[in-house]
């Protein structure tokens, strides 16, 4: 008869289709960024007026809470989990309830985790669902794939960075999205260059982004500079993205570049 | 609280199951819970009641039947249940579930973070499998046609 995994994952699958627009923030490449560029686009969403959710699906890895400085319990109602809403985003993350315990799960269980976590929260009326996914193209990748695959207005932002390496990995991903019929939204390209005087310099070299973009017919949305006060600002308690007024106006171009491509599906 | 969570799922899954076995109703569904759930049985009837009215479920004799957890670690062999596992199961990993205020583990909402929640009591490994008692499933259904 039916087991656990099939009841909750069609109850998951139920409840993210009730949300307008979901956003899977992905790469093949551990350390580009994938959790800054999500947790960022979630803000900077919020900040247009929108209403948000971030989901952290990182098993193993979990950012989302240290970048934001969560350091709450969760609570749950008759409807399931709570998520926690700071700076206007309602967020979830699984590093909330392991805190800083290693997450030793394997397989089937994780996908069973994930399906329960989904399936137990309740995010009320959204806009937009940003996931933050884990590098590489395992089960959390695979998990977020069965769900949007067959949703119209749902896509996947994937996130590089300027050198040889990430571009062979992130290709990997890209043509895991094809393959599965995922939307690409487009490429977000991190750690770009710095700026020096009104000198660009790119010391990990030029084309990921704009290399892989052209490869897969999609665009570059956005280049991101190297801002050291990112670091900082998850030691003084301001989102990341508040860095420095030119990372502010990058994520505001790249929400409403993917309110746009979101709209036209 | 989950029980009201859980409830709605089984009944959206029973209602796609009669829908799928051009069933008309159902007289009666068997559930079979982990015991790590910790099911509030009494709970988990009243929301299948209400949250059933008005759909195909309506009405449907409920049996809820709990199977014990059993645990096995992959390092020493040590098997444990579930008696053991409240005992060394920290109040760090908790819910609070609302509007009681009262601390939850949070086991037994996502039974399959036993791994980061907790260690083997005989040799403290986290490389252990929860072999039964973990999850629910519908074990038995009568249709009506």
């Amino acid at each position: 008869m039916s087991e656990m995994s099939d009841i909750l994952f069609e109850e998951a699958r139920r409840r993210l289709s009730q949300v307008r627009n979901i956003v899977a923030v992905t790469a093949g490449k551990g350390g580009v960024g994938k959790s800054f560029v999500s947790t960022s686009l979630a803000l900077a969403l919020a900040e247009r007026g929108k209403k948000v959710g971030l989901l952290d699906l990182d098993v193993h890895g979990s950012s989302v809470p240290i970048m934001l400085g969560l350091k709450v319990e969760v609570r749950a109602g008759t409807e399931g989990f709570r998520p926690v809403r700071k700076h206007n985003v309602e967020i979830l993350s699984i590093g909330l309830l392991t805190k800083d315990s290693p997450v030793l799960i394997k397989g089937k269980d994780k996908m069973d985790l994930i399906t329960s976590l989904v399936a137990l929260t309740s995010w009320g009326n959204l806009d937009y669902l940003v996931i933050d996914l884990p590098p590489g193209t395992g089960d959390e990748v695979l998990w977020v794939i069965r769900v949007i695959r067959n949703l119209r207005s749902a896509g996947a932002l994937v996130v590089t960075m300027p050198s040889m390496l990430s571009r062979s990995v992130v290709r990997k991903s890209l043509r895991l999205l094809v393959d599965e019929g995922i939307r690409i939204l487009g490429l977000v390209e991190n750690m770009s260059y710095f700026k020096c005087g009104k000198e660009e310099i790119r010391p990990f070299g030029y084309g990921s982004g704009e290399d892989l973009a052209k490869e897969f017919k999609t665009r570059l949305l956005a280049r991101l500079p190297i801002e050291p006060r990112v670091e900082k600002s998850m030691d003084e308690g301001y989102p990341p993205y508040l860095a420095s007024n030119e990372l502010r106006t990058t994520f505001s171009s790249l929400a409403a570049a993917v309110e746009s491509l979101l709209q036209k599906a | 609280m989950h029980e009201w969570s859980l409830a709605e799922a089984v009944i959206n899954s029973l209602i796609r199951l009669a829908e799928d076995r051009g069933a008309t109703a159902f007289e009666e569904v068997e559930i079979t819970h982990g015991e790590i759930m910790e099911l509030d049985t009494l709970v988990f009837r009243t929301a299948f009641r209400e949250l059933s009215k008005g759909t195909l479920v309506e009405g449907t004799r409920l049996m809820l039947k709990e199977e014990k957890a059993k645990f096995k670690c992959n390092n020493c062999g040590a098997e444990w249940d579930f008696e053991t596992v409240e005992k060394i199961l920290s109040e760090e990993f908790s819910v609070i579930e609302e509007p009681s205020g009262t601390k939850e583990s949070a086991l037994h909402f996502l039974p399959n973070l036993a791994p980061a929640l907790l260690k083997c009591p005989s040799c403290g490994s986290r490389d252990f499998d929860l072999a039964s008692g973990k999850g629910l499933r519908i074990s038995k259904v009568v249709m009506r046609t």
